[in-house]
């Protein structure tokens, strides 16, 4: 046997000892493991790797935790509730409509930031009242949030999985709005009524008018700090000659702030507690990924899996490509993206680069519907209030499957959309 | 004391603990490296010479000029632009260290972004350097990061906008060779690049090298990419190397790909730009372990295999691609680019002495020519 096959059975058993048999956290469990590769390779207690990997993951967390600050923000704020109000009574006639334009509000974040994180922590808890006061259940509206967030990474203006790929082979990022947008909006119309559309056939809109009418309506005012988010993402994009780019961190708290003001609820304590609360497992999860990413690269079991991966024949290269990707995304879509999508873009090299790294990006953001770290899967289960997100998992099966086969569709018949589309 | 103060307090011993150990290892990468230049070296400038944006940062870097005693042109070579690709920097080292010039003014920069030697890249796993033997016995050189210290330059845009409106991933706004031309109103990066461009417009520098290494499974690898201004003595440089029995692919600038030296310094400046890339297993995505062994001996199972099945732009066999054949092919191509640059420009040219051949380096190792 192979020394790294060795170290990736003895990480991976850690881990599911860790985390199945003794009950740790994943996150861990994953220090675990990644502390048993440094170990059986012969590095040592070697503390620098462990925090050294975790660093890799500090942008990521940051967004994560002003996000979700900013979600308890307009959640006290009543944003929320009044966006829902406004929404049903004025499109209640038309739920399709509804259920369209919900998908479109949760995508755009991710069109603007790149960041599925932030499209699911931003509109997606906006829509997701609206969605399960239609009739919506909360996994299917979960399901429905994290598939347009990562659409919505993966639409354009910015699709950053692309750019980290065509910086893998100097590629410039030009003339791939087109065929994201070929990819991004049909998935996202499927994905939506499939899981959606049988809900809001038997629609009560008698019920939904009593319901509305017992809603408690705040102030347009509350609309403000979603009205500055958006702003401060699009201009420093719009104009970056004149406006500095802020970060999504900055973005989120500014956005806060602007809550606070408008809101009832001035608890700053209160808030960034419930908000850190939520998000803690998620950090915890980051922080112990980051640690296995990096032993996994010191000890050349990350080599040995891409190789092993691109190694397979021709005929083959599709269904590994199908399924390592999403697999490797589990540990980040954005790594996934770098490690692996890069190696398979020059693997399809005869075929047309604009194409195929478009569609390799489709397939690597399914990683943010994969354990352990599934970011806009867990998120989404968070802002419909669901503890667990197995269920959203389940839920997205189809999609995900139709995310992959339209990417290697894309991916096989690369010159001819290329034809069509360039 | 109630059960979870204990915790509390036992969790942040170890926390400290944690942060002093790894922290204290962090900060000795910024420790200086020696370099003992040889007694050709007539002046030791800084960057922030050429821009004042750079004086007292950690992007001002040391500058060595080496000037013949009759006049003639003039070539900058970039090293360390990318600290992860050890051969361009471990090459202007033992340029400065060697380098003896007759006829006009040879300017080195070992550490380009000095900023980048201070960290390596997370979730890497790269050594904070490597060993050498050699003649006055072991020496330690740094193994950095592609990009600039997020200590010295932090938070990254979700996307890097260049000046010229490119859209790159955001980590790449600390890329020195995304930089180019550079803004001296910029980050810290965008003036490390200003800084260059302006040495090169101040001291009219002819020629300018910067020297990377590529992954082996990248395809611009073992080639020089060359402004089309300076096809001419980039194609004489092939040719020149070819008759050596070394294999080096010519490659134009692509027009749409900014920030690049190659591309911008040629557009910019009146200088000849080139760019020399070689292979280096450290720094790709298929490698095997990262250890020092790796990055001198650069031998590595797993690269062989993925030659095997034809991944890789260069062959790959057991023997892999030592730091000293990779520091022999940029020594030669600097030496034949020079040469080239002389065929064109009679009666301006460089004479330089004292600079290794490629057997030479090859047999002797890289070691021999390191004080």
């Amino acid at each position: 046997m192979e020394k790294e096959l060795l170290y990736f059975i003895v990480m991976v058993g850690v881990f599911f000892i860790g985390c199945f048999g003794l009950k740790w956290q994943v996150s861990i469990s994953m220090f675990a493991a990644a502390l048993s590769g440094l170990l059986i390779s012969g590095n040592g207690f070697n503390l620098r790797h462990l925090v050294e990997g975790a660093f890799g993951y500090i942008d990521t967390i940051l967004i994560i935790g002003s996000a979700m600050i900013f979600m308890k923000a307009i959640q006290h704020a009543g944003t929320l509730e009044t966006f829902k109000y406004y929404v049903i009574k004025k499109f209640i006639n038309s739920p399709r409509i509804i259920l369209l334009a919900m998908t479109f509000i949760v995508m755009f974040p991710g069109m603007i930031t790149g960041s599925a994180t932030a499209a699911v922590l931003s509109t997606g808890g906006l829509i997701a009242p609206v969605l399960i006061t239609m009739g919506i259940p909360m996994v299917e509206t979960a399901t429905i949030i994290a598939m347009a967030g990562m659409l919505g990474m993966l639409a354009p203006p910015v699709n950053v999985p692309v750019m980290i790929i065509g910086g893998g082979v100097d590629m410039p990022y030009s003339g791939f709005g087109l065929p994201l947008l070929v990819l991004a909006v049909p998935l996202a119309i499927f994905s939506s009524l499939y899981l959606g559309n049988r809900f809001l056939k038997n629609v009560n809109k008698e019920e939904l008018k009593k319901e509305l009418e017992k809603m408690k309506i705040h102030d347009i005012k509350v609309f403000i700090p979603i009205l500055v988010l958006v702003t401060l993402m699009i201009s420093t994009k719009a104009f970056p000659k004149h406006i500095p780019d802020l970060g999504l961190p900055l973005i989120f708290i500014l956005s806060s702030i602007t809550a606070l003001f408008v809101g009832k609820e001035k608890n700053v304590h209160r808030i960034i507690k419930e908000a850190l609360r939520d998000a803690l497992p998620v950090l915890g999860i980051l922080v112990g990924v980051g640690m296995f990413i990096q032993v996994m690269t010191l000890t050349g079991v990350r080599g040995y899996i891409v190789v092993q991966s691109l190694s397979l024949p021709v005929i083959f290269r599709y269904m590994v490509l199908a399924v390592s990707l999403p697999l490797f995304g589990a540990i980040s879509s954005y790594g996934a993206a770098s490690v692996l999508g890069v190696p398979f873009l020059l693997a399809f090299i005869s075929k047309n680069q604009i194409i195929t790294a478009s569609a390799i990006s489709l397939i690597a953001s399914l990683g943010d519907m994969m354990p352990p770290t599934a970011l806009a899967g867990i998120f989404a289960a968070k802002v419909v209030g669901l503890d667990n997100y197995k269920e959203v998992l389940k839920k997205s099966f189809v999609p995900a499957m139709a995310f992959v086969l339209y990417g290697i569709i894309f991916i096989y018949f690369a010159d001819t959309f290329a034809s069509i589309l360039l | 004391m109630e059960k979870s103060k204990i915790s509390a307090i036992v969790l942040t011993i170890i926390i400290i603990s944690v942060i002093i150990t790894t922290g204290s290892e962090f900060k000795s990468m910024q420790e200086e490296i020696a370099i003992y230049p040889s007694d050709g070296l007539t002046e030791k400038k800084q960057l922030s010479d050429y821009f004042e944006g750079l004086k007292d940062t950690p992007g001002d870097t040391e500058v060595y000029v080496f000037e013949g005693e009759e006049e003639g042109g003039s070539t900058l070579i970039l090293g360390g632009t990318h600290p992860n690709e050890p051969a361009s920097n471990l090459t202007t080292i033992m340029l400065v260290e060697n380098l003896q010039v007759d006829k006009g003014r040879v300017f080195v920069i070992t550490e380009s972004n000095k900023s980048a030697f201070t960290h390596n890249d997370p979730q890497e796993g790269s050594p904070h350097g490597y060993h050498i033997e050699t003649n006055s016995g072991e020496r330690y050189f740094k193994y950095g990061s592609r990009a600039t210290n997020p200590i010295h330059q932090w938070p990254d845009p979700d996307v890097y906008i260049h000046s010229s409106g490119q859209k790159l991933s955001g980590s790449e706004t600390r890329n020195l060779n995304r930089a180019y031309p550079g803004r001296k109103d910029g980050t810290l990066t965008e003036k490390i690049a200003f800084g260059i461009t302006n040495l090169i417009n101040e001291e009219k520098i002819d020629v300018t090298i910067d020297l990377h290494e590529a992954s082996p499974e990248y395809p611009v690898i073992n080639a020089l990419v060359t402004h089309e201004k300076s096809s001419d003595i980039a194609s004489m440089t092939i040719i020149e190397l070819q008759f050596q029995g070394i294999q080096m692919s010519l490659e134009a600038s692509p027009k749409n790909l900014h920030g690049l030296s190659h591309r911008e310094l040629g557009d910019f400046t009146d200088t000849y730009a080139m760019l020399m890339e070689t292979a280096n297993p450290s720094q790709g995505r298929l490698r095997g372990a990262t250890t020092e062994k790796l990055i001198v001996e650069g031998k590595d199972k797993i690269y062989e295999k993925a030659g095997e099945a034809g991944f890789l732009f260069v062959e790959f066999d057991e023997n892999g691609h030592p730091i000293s054949e990779r520091v022999a092919r940029h020594t030669t191509g600097i030496n034949e680019m020079i040469n080239s640059f002389n065929m064109f420009n009679m009666g301006n040219e460089i004479i330089v002495k004292g600079i290794p051949d490629y057997e030479d380096i090859l047999k002797n190792g890289i070691g021999s020519y390191l004080q």
